[in-house]
């Protein structure tokens, strides 16, 4: 974000004050729905009211329930898991197939950026049924790799490492050649530490985009033990907890947490990736 | 992988270890992308269904027929339709707006940049859940609303408020990611051109109208498309709050595809709806294309 002109010259709070007056509203609006969630959460008995839970006492008795209730633990650990073996696969082969295609070093690197390109504007539902065949197929339908394999090689991150390789200057890796370095080690030893802002870009958008996963962990899973925390969230929502607010509301902070705390820690990184991606 | 082939000398390293560096995308694309594509392109001309005896029979275009002619389809598509249009001029209106106001510095403008993101990060699930119980009947917006002398409609329970009420929902989740979009096609026009405007004297709003808005016309095309496909598909919020009713008031093309294929396992079926939705998602993509564009001059 251009923020270098508002670190040395900060703007005065004066002609601050108009846009205040009508974004505060407006950014009051977009996050009261999140107050209420975790007023509602820490509420023994509020129901649906945002009064009655805001005047107290708090406890974390929903939070108790909630994690004594058949298989949320699980759900978490799940979700973790998942979204570990997903971020790691992402990012090992965003790294590989985006420098390679950013050096052009494959013939056709035109019509494989295409196919890329191509995915990326798929609609990804098309997929969802003949993928459920081809997992049935596998015999891979209700194990956690249906939950990883068909997500490990992600379009959109090999498209940002690709944009960011082509700005990369290419010296290094002729000097290091030169001194007799094999692919793989200038790749290693050359390459990979120069992608590591790229990388953390990878890493942190397909962690949000894997832990918020619903349509296909929900028809790739039907064991209760390998459910991810939306979709054990979800359908818990459908079974006697349907109007148990409390309870519903210390799962959903439960599981915004993780995504909120990257959310905020990286803030940077992932606006400016957004930013840099959509300018390409 | 890849790790022991070795050869040094050549400038551009060899063609080998290049095919080696690409193949996780040949594989992941061929076996988790092109293939279930024409797999389900075939399924699509068949009658399979995992739970009725005997293998798939071919059976043409009747799949295609039977989506056309089915009052359910039909009904799922108009529900998706007015999702759309009762949706993405909200929140590209809202998006851009916001965009505008918090791209020039001022005091907190992170604050504002992070805080309207922050609905685009959580899950849809939780999202849903949290509109569900806000929504609910004496929950806290009819509270609201009592407060001011109104009679609440029964929201999602009310087959004429249902749908409005998860779109309501829509708009002020996703404005937030758009905002994003936009800051960034703004960042991209030259401050040059400004200035050359401000020299001659150009209001506010004139340097609006002839530099901001025609020069963001590719970014408009991109939110418009990647919001129209996203609206295409809108499932979990359906599932999670309305289940498609009532009375298949909030019941979606994803959702009704969902439902013949996961409950009716009718996936022969299911995939001739995929395919429609597929060509009417690529239809309107250049529709798009061919509206927002042309005007445009050449930018960037």
């Amino acid at each position: 974000m251009s923020a270098a002109g508002a670190q040395s010259l900060r703007p005065a709070w004066g002609p601050s004050l108009g846009r205040w007056l009508w974004l505060g509203p407006l950014l009051l609006s977009m996050l009261v729905p999140f107050a209420w969630m975790v007023a509602i959460s820490l509420a023994p008995a509020a129901g649906t009211s945002f009064l009655r839970a805001l005047a107290g006492p708090w406890n974390l008795d929903h939070y108790v329930a909630l994690f004594a209730a058949a298989g949320v633990g699980r759900y978490l650990v799940n979700s973790a898991l998942v979204a570990f073996a997903v971020v790691s696969l992402n990012v090992a082969t965003a790294a590989m197939v985006g420098y390679i295609l950013g050096r052009r070093r494959v013939p056709g690197e035109r019509w494989w950026t295409l196919g890329i390109v191509a995915t990326l504007m798929l609609p990804k539902q098309v997929l969802m049924i003949p993928l459920y065949l081809v997992l049935a197929r596998m015999h891979l339908l209700d194990t956690y790799a249906a939950l990883v394999l068909p997500f490990a090689v992600d379009a959109f991150s090999i498209f940002l490492v690709r944009q960011f390789v082509i700005g990369l200057p290419i010296e290094l890796e002729e000097a290091a050649r030169v001194d007799g370095a094999s692919d793989w080690l200038v790749f290693r030893r050359v390459v990979l530490p120069l992608l590591k802002p790229v990388l953390a870009v990878v890493a942190i958008q397909s962690f949000l985009a894997n832990w918020n996963s619903f349509l296909f962990p929900l028809i790739f899973v039907d064991s209760d033990r390998l459910r991810t925390l939306p979709v054990g969230l979800a359908l818990l929502s459908q079974t006697e907890h349907s109007v148990d607010w409390g309870f519903l509301m210390a799962g959903s902070t439960v599981a915004s947490l993780p995504v909120l705390a990257v959310f905020l820690a990286f803030q940077r990184q992932i606006l400016s990736g957004l930013l840099a991606g959509a300018e390409k | 992988m890849s790790a022991t082939i070795h050869r040094s000398g050549a400038a551009h390293g060899s063609r080998a270890t290049a095919w080696a560096f690409l193949s996780p995308w040949v594989i992941a694309f061929g076996l988790f992308g092109l293939f279930p594509f024409a797999f389900s392109l075939a399924a699509s001309f068949t009658d399979y269904s995992p739970i009725r005896a005997g293998g798939a029979s071919f059976v043409g275009l009747a799949n295609y027929a039977r989506a056309l002619s089915d009052p359910a389809f039909w009904s799922a598509l108009g529900n998706t339709a007015f999702f759309v249009v009762g949706t993405i001029p909200f929140t590209t209106t809202l998006a851009l707006a916001l965009a505008l106001a918090v791209q020039p510095a001022f005091r907190g403008r992170t604050l504002f940049r992070v805080g309207f993101f922050v609905p685009s990060v959580v899950s849809v699930v939780v999202l849903s859940l949290v509109f569900k119980g806000l929504y609910a009947s004496n929950g806290a917006l009819d509270g609201v609303l009592r407060a001011l002398g109104l009679t609440p409609p029964a929201w999602l329970l009310d087959p004429r408020t249902a749908l409005p009420a998860i779109m309501a929902m829509d708009v002020w989740s996703a404005s937030g990611y758009y905002m994003i979009i936009f800051l960034a096609g703004l960042e991209a026009i030259p401050r040059e051109l400004y200035d050359a405007a401000r020299l001659e004297g150009a209001s506010r709003r004139a340097q609006l109208a002839h530099i901001t808005l025609p020069l963001l016309r590719p970014t408009l095309l991109f939110v418009l498309v990647v919001n129209t496909v996203r609206s295409l598909q809108i499932f979990a919020e359906v599932f999670v709050m309305t289940r498609g009713g009532p009375l298949h008031s909030t019941t979606t093309v994803v959702y009704y595809l969902y439902e013949e294929a996961f409950y009716r396992f009718n996936l022969g079926y299911a995939s001739a709806v995929a395919y429609l939705l597929f060509l009417i998602t690529l239809a309107l993509a250049w529709v798009q294309m061919k509206t927002v564009r042309p005007a445009g001059p050449e930018a960037r």
